[in-house]
């Protein structure tokens, strides 16, 4: 059903001799478009860039909205949520201020993935570009607001005295970890979405399901006998990655293990997503 | 050395949002657009059907055929956007596409973040957007409004800019939609001059027009295409009377 081109499977000539392999015209195996994307850097960059400064030109303190926005957001959470949950401020709005940072940057990844293609339909049509450009654009748009927000974390650290450990630097790779997950599933929900026009709905409503189902708002200890409930949650360790080490913890080795597996698994789903279907792709613009 | 070799060329086109039958009977009873078939689940247009051709250094050839019979389709098929549902195309040389002046145009940003914007989708290193300033600026005669955003240029300025940004690649196979025909006299001079000489740096071109004038002027060869299917391929002359005559005998 996803092969969109009706007679998209060998090429065959007309005198009925098996079909000599189609040089690369119209596909590419994700090995290629992944290597040559990745070449086109100022190209991807450049248009995140751009989209960034669309959104926030003529206005006073341009892209500083962001970092505005979530530390409005945070400190608001924060005072109302720690009342409600009878927990200090002390530790909870440091808490809820990283998982909020970072589920930012996770929701509005997964949730634009859908569009990379889409959004991406004019060039798609008229120059051959790869298509890993569209999701590098994403990935990398949505990394350069993570750069907005995360700058929020510096003044609460401070104001609530925070003592960084030698820990933090796990942080890094667990973010290079996140990243590695979103690009897989980017691709895989970027394809789905141009050719199923009910996955970015179906996505949206996971996606905002997904905000309460995760210890963000609520630390992962008030689950008591039930934490099950967010150990078969994936976004919880891809978050806890980031978010613990930036807090002064370790993060549990299950973490370590579900977010590298998934990162393995999931790539190859899409790989061999792509390649099947590359092909088609542009006729389901 | 380039070259184009197109050999049994069929493009299919998977048609998603129409369902039912009623709408299929729609598309039959239209003259126009290529041949529409259930296959499966859903329509599927063909597009092109068993088109052989080649080209090499020199050619010169103009698309005609009326709406709909398939010239942006091989275009797009030469330009490596639309992978072939049968038989194979093979093009050496590289391929500058110029389907649509304002690709990649921003109307907020000013003409000059948008020549380095576009330049770099058209394929341009940053060296080399950054040479092509003073030919950009001279060309356009834009002046001062280069440092102003694109929103507030008139639709022949915006062309100016577009057009310039475009032809500053050196093509070897250079492929036109029909998308010239804007701005003042003096604009359109100024760019057919430019288009020559593009065109004569370029070893092979294909331009989709609707005006015999065009072709006639640019063109040493011409193909006709009628839904999808190649009707005449050769002198230019030849075949532009013949479509003339095709076109009146349909009629």
């Amino acid at each position: 059903m996803l092969d969109g081109t009706a007679r998209g499977g060998p090429v065959q000539t007309l005198n009925g001799s098996p079909a000599r392999p189609q040089s690369s015209r119209g596909s590419s195996t994700f090995g290629r478009d992944f290597y040559e994307g990745t070449l086109a850097w100022p190209l991807w960059s450049s248009l995140a860039w751009n989209d960034i400064k669309q959104r926030y030109r003529r206005s006073v303190l341009g892209p500083f909205w962001i970092t505005l926005s979530m530390g409005v957001l945070v400190i608001v959470l924060g005072y109302i949520y720690s009342r409600i949950f009878h927990t200090d401020i002390e530790t909870y709005l440091p808490f809820l201020s990283l998982g909020f940072i970072l589920w930012g940057f996770i929701s509005t990844t997964i949730t634009e993935s859908c569009e990379a293609f889409r959004h991406g339909a004019r060039i798609i049509k008229q120059i051959k570009v790869p298509y890993s450009i569209h999701i590098l654009r994403v990935l990398w748009r949505n990394f350069i607001v993570l750069l907005h927000t995360i700058v929020i974390f510096i003044p609460v650290s401070l104001v609530f005295a925070l003592k960084p450990n030698l820990a933090i630097l796990l942080a890094l790779p667990g973010l290079v970890l996140l990243c590695v997950n979103l690009a897989w599933l980017e691709l895989v929900l970027a394809i789905l979405s141009t050719r199923f026009r009910d996955v970015p709905l179906i996505v949206g409503t996971m996606v905002q399901v997904t905000l309460f189902a995760t210890p963000i708002m609520w630390p992962i200890e008030t689950l008591g006998d039930h934490r099950f409930i967010a150990d078969v949650n994936p976004v919880y360790h891809l978050i806890d990655l980031v978010r613990a080490p930036l807090l002064g913890a370790t993060p549990e080795a299950l973490s370590w293990i579900v977010a590298a597996s998934m990162a393995v698994v999931g790539w190859l789903v899409a790989l061999a997503l792509f390649n099947r279907v590359s092909r088609a792709i542009v006729f389901w613009l | 050395m380039a070259e184009i070799v197109v050999k049994n060329l069929s493009i299919d086109i998977p048609v998603f949002d129409v369902g039912g039958a009623s709408i299929r009977r729609l598309f039959f009873r239209k003259a126009v657009g290529g041949q529409v078939v259930t296959e499966g689940a859903h329509i599927v247009i063909n597009a092109l059907k068993d088109v052989s051709f080649s080209a090499r250094d020199g050619d010169r050839i103009g698309l005609i055929g009326s709406n709909g019979s398939g010239k942006t389709t091989l275009l797009r098929v030469l330009a490596d956007i639309y992978p072939p549902s049968a038989g194979t195309v093979e093009v050496n040389g590289r391929v500058s596409p110029m389907f649509d002046n304002s690709l990649g145009m921003n109307e907020d940003a000013t003409g000059w973040e948008n020549v380095r914007m576009c330049g770099m989708l058209w394929g341009l290193t940053p060296a080399q957007i950054e040479n092509s300033r003073e030919d950009i600026a001279e060309f356009t005669e834009l002046g001062d409004y280069l440092n102003m955003p694109v929103r507030i240029y008139s639709q022949g300025m915006q062309l100016r800019l577009a057009f310039a940004i475009v032809t500053v690649r050196e093509p070897e196979i250079l492929l036109l939609d029909e998308s010239i025909g804007v701005g003042d006299a003096n604009f359109f001079d100024k760019a057919y001059a430019r288009l020559q000489g593009h065109i004569s740096r370029s070893r092979i071109l294909m331009v989709a027009s609707h005006s015999d004038l065009m072709i006639r002027q640019l063109c040493n060869k011409a193909l006709w295409l009628h839904s999808g299917t190649l009707m005449e391929f050769g002198e230019v002359d030849h075949v532009l009377d013949a479509y003339a005559k095709g076109a009146h005998a349909a009629a």
